[in-house]
């Protein structure tokens, strides 16, 4: 039975190529995960220029509410700036910020096919040989998204620019605005740390670059041969102190048990790689601050995911999951940060 | 647990009984079932300690608090309710520890956080 999308994205893409005939969308299906997302793939068949062609494709589009709620556009136009570059990432094709077409925002992009991005196959063991140099390139393609400009990438006319003391404040800012909006309960561990990353602010970022904001293992593709094929997830994408992505990785519940930085290496190792390839330094104290902030900024993701489904936004489990099997043990991180634990 | 444990099974049913419809992509069908049984796994293993949990951890927070931990309707949802009220209460208290530099008191919080974070923990806990 054809899922019901499949018409109506057909028409869709139809429109944008008025020279094909034919066009013909088929085998759609959901791709797992995607809580801030509703992310399919899906086969495009079209006749043009007398030839026949297929095509694996991607289509991203908004749920009726997120666990993070980002413009699309800025997504968008992330992956877009860096296709082409040493950070692989999969060419975009259309953005549709109307709600006409597929009933809610979305985007299409070509499907980087034949690559995994679960840390569960991952960590599995069969690719134990090649985990040495998946940790060498994710810090390394980090190390490139920072050594990056974002004004000749053009993302400052998508990314608001802060003043480099500022980058902190407003991110800190907006986590906790999240947290008082979105909590069911009170958070003394999480409110505990803010506090303290109040009293105790980092020095300025040493440069204003493109964060991606959601850096972590789970969220590039990688082949066999340990080589990363994609980076993915670009929703929280922004500009501000490179360290924020560096501590983002670093949170404690990305090293899924595993005891190692993004289940991959000792942080001091990743430190090094990254340092190399953005030419920046991580300064200890600084990214200590990173880090538990970044405990603080998952938090409000994970708080807000389950207010999203309280409050009946969006009931998909989904929502649950994150926050079932997260917001203790992103306070178990923080305390780990803070040294309580 | 939250959000709470009932609501999120209603939901798993709707979920099961969708997935079981002809049609389903096996893909999604595949996905459906990989999320509920994680669901219901963290359910499963949290339901037998929930309310012991929930009232040894209120009538700790009510005695750092000088507080008394109400205990006449033992189901999940009440004592979570309590427990909410507490943990409020304990994050004015630390604030005004804080000010006052009392470390005593400080570490005798930090040590319930400690303690109630461990009874929470379920055994997939990535930390």
């Amino acid at each position: 039975m054809a899922h019901p999308l499949e018409p109506r994205v057909a028409s869709y893409i139809a429109a944008k190529l008025p020279d094909a005939s034919d066009v013909v969308v088929d085998s759609l299906e959901r791709i797992s995960g995607g809580a801030s997302r509703e992310t399919y793939r899906f086969r495009l068949t079209y006749r043009e220029g007398g030839q026949d062609h297929a095509r694996k494709l991607i289509l991203r589009r908004d749920p009726p509410a997120s666990l993070i709620d980002t413009e699309r556009r800025v997504e968008f136009e992330a992956y877009r700036a860096f296709h082409g570059s040493s950070v692989p990432v999969p060419k975009m094709l259309w953005l549709e910020e109307a709600d006409a077409a597929l009933d809610h925002p979305f985007f299409i992009a070509e499907e980087l096919s034949g690559f995994q991005a679960a840390p569960a196959m991952l960590f599995a063991g069969g690719y134990d040989a090649v985990l040495p140099k998946v940790a060498e390139r994710k810090w390394t393609i980090l190390g490139e998204i920072a050594r990056a400009d974002p004004v000749a990438l053009g993302l400052d006319k998508w990314l608001e620019t802060p003043a480099a003391d500022g980058c902190w404040r407003r991110e800190l800012d907006h986590w906790e605005h999240i947290l008082d909006t979105d909590e069911a309960e009170p958070q003394p561990i999480t409110r505990a740390a803010i506090r303290w990353l109040r009293a105790n602010p980092p020095p300025p970022a040493q440069k204003i670059c493109v964060v991606h904001g959601d850096y972590r293992t789970g969220n590039f593709l990688y082949d066999p041969t340990g080589e990363v094929r994609g980076v993915l997830d670009w929703e929280m994408a922004h500009l501000g102190d490179p360290l924020e992505d560096l501590g983002w990785g670093f949170n404690p519940v990305w090293q899924f048990g595993r005891g190692l930085a993004g289940g991959l290496a000792r942080q001091d190792q990743a430190i090094a790689t990254w340092e190399r390839a953005s030419g920046l330094v991580a300064d200890p104290a600084a990214l200590h601050w990173w880090m538990l902030f970044n405990c603080v900024k998952g938090q409000g993701i994970w708080v807000g995911s389950a207010r999203t489904f309280i409050d009946g936004g969006n009931r998909d489990p989904i929502m649950v999951y994150s926050a079932w099997w997260l917001l203790n043990a992103q306070e178990r991180a923080m305390l780990k940060v803070m040294g309580k634990l | 647990m939250t959000p709470q444990v009932p609501s999120v099974l209603i939901e798993l049913a709707g979920l099961m009984l969708r997935s079981a419809e002809p049609g389903v992509p096996d893909g999604e069908r595949a996905n459906a079932l990989r999320l509920s049984a994680g669901l219901l796994g963290m359910a499963a293993e949290r339901w037998d300690s929930a309310a012991d949990n929930l009232v040894r951890e209120n009538r700790a927070l009510a005695a750092l608090l000088d507080d008394t931990a109400a205990e006449d309707d033992l189901r999940v949802s009440v004592l979570g309710a309590e427990n909410a009220r507490l943990r409020a209460r304990l994050i004015e208290a630390q604030i005004a520890a804080e000010q006052a530099g009392d470390a005593a008191r400080l570490d005798a919080i930090w040590a319930e956080l400690v303690a109630s974070t461990e009874r929470r923990k379920i055994s997939m806990a990535p930390v």
